[in-house]
Parts: C-alpha cells; sequence; structure tokens
C-alpha cells in the first residue's frame, strides 16, 4: 500500500507541470494535453483522499471526472478541427480574434 | 322640468328595445367593413348591394322603425294621467368601482350605460334617425354613381353608420359620460369621413382641422365634466339633475357650477361650429355632399345645441335661481355674434356648399340664442308657481328646439338638394368635355360646386329647385313655411329678454339684423343657381337626377311644409315640457288658428310690430336685395313648373327695375375680408405658428441638450470604460490561462485565510 501522502505529491508535480504547459506550449492539442494531465492530477487527488479517509465516494468522483474528461477531449478537438477551418493553424499565438 | 315631482312611470315595452337603436349600425358598422375587404369589387356587392349601402339602409330603417315606437309610446304618455317622467332603463354594467374621497369614505360608482328619453332625447331622436335613413338613401344615389368611388364605397357607409350609432347613442345616453363617448365617437367619424377623398390635400387637411378645432372645445368639454363630476360624485343625469342634489351643490358651490358648464358650453361651441371655433366647418365641404348633410343637418352639429339643451335642469332649477344668468347670456351672445358674422361671410362665397355651410353656422347660432334666451327666463323668473312664466319659459326653451328641427330637416334638404346639383353638374362637365368616362376626370380645374358654373336650373331639375326653394324659404323665415315658426319665436324672445337685461340687446339686434341677412344670401344662393339664364355651356347641358336622390327630397320637401302642422299641434310646448300633451288641449286646427293668431296678430303691440319688422327684413327686404341683384328669367324655350314661375318673373321684374351697381362694395375691403372669412383663419394660422413653432423650438432645445445630452454622456462614459478594459483582452489562450489559474488562486486564498 502506497501511502496516500506520496500519491497526493506526485498530483501536486503533475498539476504543477499540466499548469506550466498550458502556460508556455502554443500548440493548442499541447495545451489540451496539459489541461486533460491537470485532471488527472485532480483525479489522483480524489483516490488519495479517498483511501486516506477510508471513504468511496473520491472513487466515485473519480470515475465521473474521467467520463467527463473523455467527452471534454472530444468537443476540444472538435474546436480545433472547427479553428483549423477557419485559420489554417491552431498557434495559439496566430489564433487571437478576441484581441480588444 | 316642471313635472318632476311626478314620479308615475308607465311600463314601457319598447324602452327594452332602445339599445338596439345603438347597436344596429354598430354591428353593421363591422359587417359592412368586413364584407368590403372581403368583395370589394365583386359584380354582387357592388350592383345589387350598393357596396353596403343596401346593407346600411334596413339597418338605418330598423333604427328608425324603433326610434318612432319609443318616441310614439313616449308621446301617449304626456296624457296628463299616466306622466311619463324621465325614465331610466336598468344599466348594462360596464366599469364597477369605488372612488375614494379621503380619509375612509368610498363611494361605489358604476359606469354603466343606461337610456334615458325625454322631451329634447325624443325630438333629437326622430331627427336623427329620420334624416340619417333619408341621407342613406341619397348617398346610394349620389355616391355610388361616382366612379371616383368605385371600389371604396364600403368605408363610406361603414363610416357613416359608425356616425349615425354615435349620433343616436348620444342622444339615448343616460349620462353626460356616455354623451361624451358617444360624442368623440362622432368626432372620429367626421374626421373620416370628411377626409374620404384622403388622396387630396385639401381633404386631408380639412379633415384634420375639423378634427383638431372641435379637439379644442372636446377638451373644456372634458375639464367641464369632471368639474361635474368632482361637485356631484356622479355624470348620470339621474343624479345630476336631481332636485335635491342640485340643491345641495347650489348652496356651496353655484360658482363652480357655472364654470363647469361654462367649459361644456365651450365643447358645444366647437361641436357646433360656433365663433371662434367655426373655422372648420366651411372646410369641411370637402367630404362627399352625403357626408356634408350628415354633418351639418342630422349630427354632428346638433350635438352641440343638444349638450346645452341637456343643461336646461341647472337653468331651470329653483335652487339655482339667477347664479347662471351670465352663462346665459354668454350662450345667447356668441350665438348673435356667430349668426351675423356667418351671414355676412355667406354673401360672398361662390361654392354652393360654402353658402350653405356658413347658413349653417348662421342657423345653429340663432338656436344657441334661442337657447340662451330660455335659459336666461328660466333662471330668471320663478317659473315653478308663476304659471305665466312657466309658459314663456316653455315657448322660449321650445322654439329654439322647434328651430333646430326646422333647421335639420330644411338644412338637410338643402344639402342633399346642392349634391344634387353639383351632381348633374358635373356629370354634363364629363359629358361635354370627355367622351370616355375616365376615372382622373377631377384632375381638371373644373368646379362644380362653383355657382359660377350653374344658373337657370330651375326648369332642367325642377324636384331639386321645388327642394331648395322650399329648404330656403324655410331658412329665411318667410311666413308660414317651415323655420318661419321657430325663428319668430326665438327673435321675440331675445327681444323679451332684452327688455328686462340690457346686455341682451347685442344678441337681439343680432338675430333681427341677421334675418335680413339669411334673406339676402338664400336668395342669392337660389336664383344664382336655378334663375337666370346658365351661366355657361355646362349648366346648358345639366339633366335631370335619379330616384335615389329625389326621394329624400320629396319627402324633406313635405316635412318643410308641414311644419305648420307641428305649430299647430303646440311643438313649442309639448317638445319642451311634460306638463303639456302631444297635441296640446285643443284640436289641430284651433292649434293652428291659435299659433296664426299668435304671429300675426299679436295682442302685445312690441311684438305685433317686431313680428312684421322680421317679416319685412327677412321676407322683403333680403330676397329683394338679392333680386335687384342676381334675379333674371330663365333661358329663351325653358319653363320652370308652375310654382316656380311667379319667383322668377318677380325676381326678372326686380332685377329690371331696381338693378343697382354693387361693385364698389364688392370691390370694397369689407368684400374682401369677407371673401378671407374676416382672415380669421388667417389669424389662426399665425397664431398657431408662433405659439406651436416657439413652443416646439424650446421642446426641441430640451429634448438635444437635457435628453440626448444624458444619454450621450452614459454612451461616452461607458466608451472610456470599455476601452479601459478592452486593453486586457490580449486575444491569446495563454493569457486567459494564466488569468484564470491566477483568479483561482486569488479565490482559493481568499476563503483559506477568511476560514
Amino acid at each position: 500500500m502506497i501511502d496516500p501522502a506520496l500519491v497526493s505529491a506526485l498530483s501536486a508535480l503533475m498539476f504543477v507541470i499540466g499548469l506550466g504547459g498550458a502556460f508556455t506550449r502554443k500548440n493548442a492539442i499541447i495545451v489540451l494535453m496539459c489541461i486533460e494531465l491537470m485532471l488527472n492530477a485532480a483525479n489522483m487527488q480524489f483516490a488519495a483522499a479517498a483511501v486516506h479517509h477510508g471513504d468511496t465516494t473520491g472513487w466515485v468522483y473519480t470515475l465521473f471526472a474521467i467520463a467527463i474528461a473523455a467527452s471534454e477531449v472530444a468537443i476540444g478537438l472538435a474546436i480545433f478541427l472547427a479553428v483549423y477551418g477557419q485559420h489554417e493553424t491552431i498557434s495559439l499565438d496566430d489564433v487571437d480574434v478576441l484581441k480588444n | 322640468m316642471a313635472g318632476a315631482e311626478v314620479t308615475t312611470t308607465i311600463n314601457s315595452q319598447w324602452l327594452d328595445f332602445a339599445p338596439l337603436i345603438i347597436l344596429l349600425p354598430m354591428v353593421a358598422f363591422a359587417v359592412i367593413l368586413f364584407l368590403g375587404r372581403v368583395f370589394n369589387g365583386n359584380p354582387f356587392w357592388k350592383n345589387t348591394l350598393k357596396e353596403g349601402g343596401l346593407i346600411a339602409l334596413p339597418v338605418m330603417g330598423a333604427s328608425l322603425v324603433l326610434s318612432l315606437l319609443l318616441i310614439s309610446e313616449f308621446l301617449e304618455g304626456f296624457n296628463p294621467l299616466k306622466v311619463f317622467d324621465p325614465e331610466v332603463v336598468d344599466k348594462i354594467a360596464w366599469v364597477n368601482t369605488a372612488v375614494w374621497n379621503g380619509g375612509s369614505t368610498v363611494t361605489p360608482v358604476s359606469l354603466g350605460f343606461g337610456i334615458y328619453v325625454d322631451h329634447v332625447t325624443v325630438m333629437l331622436l326622430f331627427v336623427a334617425a329620420f334624416l340619417c335613413l333619408l341621407i342613406n338613401t341619397f348617398s346610394i344615389g349620389y355616391m355610388n354613381t361616382d366612379p371616383i368611388n368605385d371600389n371604396r364605397n364600403h368605408r363610406f357607409y361603414a363610416e357613416f353608420v359608425l356616425f349615425c350609432s354615435g349620433m343616436l347613442g348620444m342622444v339615448l345616453a343616460d349620462s353626460f359620460l356616455w354623451l361624451f363617448i358617444f360624442w368623440e365617437i362622432m368626432g372620429l367619424c367626421s374626421y373620416l369621413l370628411i377626409g374620404f377623398y384622403y388622396e387630396r390635400p385639401s381633404a386631408a387637411s380639412a379633415a384634420k382641422k375639423a378634427f383638431m378645432t372641435t379637439r379644442i372645445g372636446d377638451v373644456f368639454l372634458m375639464i367641464g365634466l369632471v368639474m361635474l363630476w368632482d361637485l356631484f360624485g356622479s355624470l348620470d343625469y339621474a343624479v345630476v339633475f336631481n332636485d335635491a342634489n342640485i340643491e345641495a351643490v347650489a348652496e356651496q358651490s353655484a360658482g363652480t357650477l357655472q364654470w363647469a358648464l361654462g367649459l361644456m358650453f365651450i365643447g358645444a361651441v366647437g361641436k357646433s361650429a360656433q365663433f371662434p371655433l367655426h373655422v372648420w366647418l366651411p372646410d369641411a365641404m370637402e367630404g362627399p355632399t352625403p357626408v356634408s348633410a350628415l354633418i351639418h343637418a342630422a349630427t354632428m352639429v346638433n350635438a352641440g345645441l343638444y349638450l346645452v339643451a341637456r343643461m336646461f335642469p341647472f337653468f331651470g332649477a329653483e335652487a339655482l335661481h339667477g347664479d347662471l344668468e351670465d352663462l346665459a347670456f354668454i350662450i345667447a351672445a356668441v350665438g348673435g355674434i356667430t349668426a351675423v358674422m356667418a351671414a355676412a361671410i355667406a354673401f360672398v362665397q361662390m361654392d354652393l356648399k360654402k353658402v350653405l355651410a356658413y347658413s349653417t353656422m348662421s342657423q345653429l347660432a340663432y338656436i344657441f340664442t334661442g337657447l340662451g334666451c330660455a335659459m336666461y327666463l328660466a333662471n330668471t323668473l320663478d317659473w315653478h308657481h308663476d304659471k305665466d312664466a312657466h309658459y314663456i319659459v316653455v315657448v322660449a326653451f321650445g322654439a329654439a328646439l322647434f328651430h333646430l328641427f326646422n333647421h335639420a330637416m330644411a338644412k338637410g334638404m338643402l344639402f342633399m338638394a346642392s349634391g344634387s346639383v353639383i351632381h348633374e353638374v358635373h356629370h354634363a362637365h364629363h359629358h361635354l368635355h370627355h367622351d370616355d368616362h375616365g376615372d382622373d376626370h377631377h384632375d381638371d380645374h373644373f368646379d362644380a360646386q362653383s355657382m359660377e358654373n350653374m344658373g337657370g336650373l330651375a326648369s332642367k331639375m325642377p324636384i331639386t329647385a321645388t327642394a331648395m326653394l322650399v329648404g330656403s324659404a324655410s331658412i329665411m323665415g318667410l311666413p308660414l313655411i317651415g323655420g318661419f315658426w321657430s325663428k319668430e319665436g326665438i327673435i321675440a324672445n331675445a327681444w323679451r329678454v332684452a327688455q328686462d337685461d340690457p346686455r341682451f340687446f347685442l344678441p337681439a339686434t343680432c338675430v333681427l339684423l341677421g334675418a335680413a341677412m339669411t334673406g339676402f344670401y338664400m336668395s342669392r344662393m337660389w336664383l344664382k343657381t336655378f334663375a337666370g339664364k346658365p351661366n355657361n355651356e355646362v349648366a346648358a347641358h345639366v339633366g335631370p337626377t335619379n330616384t335615389w336622390i329625389k326621394t329624400p327630397l320629396f319627402i324633406l320637401t313635405f316635412v318643410t311644409l308641414s311644419s305648420v302642422i307641428f305649430a299647430g299641434m303646440g311643438f313649442t310646448h309639448w317638445a319642451s315640457d311634460s306638463s303639456y300633451a302631444f297635441l296640446s288641449e285643443k284640436n289641430l286646427l284651433e292649434g293652428i288658428v291659435y299659433e296664426m293668431e299668435h304671429a300675426f296678430a299679436n295682442s302685445d303691440a312690441f311684438f305685433f310690430i317686431l313680428t312684421y319688422v322680421a317679416i319685412f327684413l327677412g321676407a322683403v327686404v333680403g330676397p329683394g336685395l338679392a333680386m335687384a341683384l342676381y334675379g333674371g328669367k330663365l333661358a329663351d324655350g325653358e319653363e320652370a313648373k308652375p310654382w316656380m314661375r311667379p319667383v322668377i318673373q318677380l325676381s326678372s321684374w326686380v332685377n329690371k327695375r331696381f338693378h343697382f351697381d354693387n361693385s364698389a362694395f364688392a370691390e370694397s375691403s369689407l368684400a374682401t375680408a369677407l371673401e378671407h372669412r374676416l382672415y380669421i383663419d388667417e389669424y389662426y394660422d399665425k397664431a398657431m405658428v408662433n405659439i406651436v413653432a416657439g413652443f416646439s423650438n424650446k421642446a426641441a432645445e430640451a429634448d438635444s441638450e437635457v435628453i440626448d445630452g444624458t444619454i450621450k454622456a452614459i454612451e461616452s462614459g461607458s466608451q472610456t470604460l470599455s476601452s479601459i478594459v478592452r486593453s486586457m483582452t490580449t486575444g491569446s489562450a495563454r493569457d486567459y490561462i494564466l488569468m484564470v489559474a491566477v483568479g483561482t488562486l486569488a479565490i482559493f486564498m481568499l476563503v483559506w485565510g477568511v476560514a
């Protein structure tokens, strides 16, 4: 049995990696992957808490979050396809129509 | 009213049907409008149903029959054994509400519609229903034979029946509120009907003028009604004419009551086209002729008179004895001034219908003078207890009502006859100048209403000429015909009052002078149209008119001629007071003899002389001058009907013998002023331009400075704000993610820190 505290620490590491990637990368797909990483970090945090408290509610949340993450990816990719159709690029630096 | 203390009422069988008199035309309005929309252009609708004319006709017939049944029942009620006092049927509930009187007192209010029948109602109900039916008949002959009206006559008939409905409703209503509502329905219809040819700018502006001018009066009427409500807590006749209520009001606020009635009188002035709100009436001649007849004879202009006649119970109330005599004087004075002014303007009008329009103003002014004098007498004499005074008041009031009756009949006939002339002159012109019956014949500059294009029509249109002759004689007050009986009564009463109160010398002199002026302008109109040689080739080719037009002329000629019978039946008595029976105590023949004796051999020397002076002025001086100026023989080979021949021969003899040159007068500045209607319209226009334009400029300034300024400040402020916020949107997704992250962190820290 792994100590839940270690799992929690790994989760925090994953979250920071994800956040940093989301800030710095300009390819939208990488950014999406980073967001997924942050989501997974949250899932891990749920799992760690469930083990720590001996309560299965955390596991249930994890399952829901995985389902939601799957559909979110589908939507995200569809958006990128549409953006690519419009701008012929998905580089976040070049897609700045909301500017001003 | 004198019979007010008698509370017996008879059960009326037809009173329950009285609302139908109003509802039938109102339903017909919707039906004609709807069917006209759906079947417009359909040959059955157009030729057989006359585009709604034959729907309107039976409806107006039914209204007349129901009115007559009601009237006959009412007249039977004059039997002294079963006095028919103002009878109120159950109200049709409309608005039930309560009025807060301040503190904790609340008065329940029901604004239902009910039917109120008394002498004035009965008289006007007959006039309105009867003339509406005849004018409807006339319209079918006039409107449906003119190609310009094709496919839009349904609009005319729909508006026509709504107008009739408004008039009948106004007469039958049992409260000033409903009187006002129907009054406004009429105002709307008159606007629509005057502007029937809305594509003509003159008609559109005439309609607007009529609407706006009467509106000025209506605003005052409304203020008056609000004041009346404030005094009595109700506008129902049953409440406001109640002697006890009047007494209670009289103690506290007789002066306020006089103001309220005075403001209501301004409404009547507007509606009945009296000085200074008379300017709309001549312009209203832009409407089709049946409309002129409808507005001038049967309905709208009588509405104002009806309103004033309705106020009689206030003037006659014992509690208000002497309190309202100033208002009575104002009513009489407005009448007197208008009578002379309108008659003077009628001298120079060339348009046939405008002469009649000014004549209408002048004759209505007579009725106002008559009402004013009757009200003065009722207000100052002790007529509740003194039998002689009672007789004087009743006859004075009755004379005014009788003149209303005679004038409505005669003027309805005159307008229809003038319509018949215009119609035929128009067709003759058309026949001569356009062989193809094109629709655009209103574009040329031929004026079918101008007397310049008439003359010598007596032989070509015998029935029209006869009707016009009888109608003119009635308006002029030629002895024994129509208006003579009532006009003499009005003049005599004006002078009777003038002996009591020197202020009344003004209206009294005016009506006496007006008699001569009426004689002149009516004769001038008839002679210029029917006597002499045709003025041009169009007039020479005028043909006889159609049956639809002839029928009402025929009927009204007889009604006007039989005025002597009405007089003999004591019309002036029973039309104004319930203590007199329908046929008086005398039989018909005795009644006629009595009236003759009273008119021509008055025992009072003053009134004896006055009668003959009035007859001399109205029947000799006025027509004589007109004959000297405009009389003449018919063209060779033309023969008038035997009863018109003497008139034409006399006119040509007078013309030869006494002809004088009036060019000095015709070119004088007075004549020019009269042609410009004494510049009153111009003056109003100028005043309106100054007041309204000044006000509008100020309003426009306020609009651009204050209202627009506020909005612009809001706009520029939000723009500044948004440009600051805008600089934060970079369009880069990473910046947004950063903001989300930082924001979430901040919230998290905040919650953590607080908790």
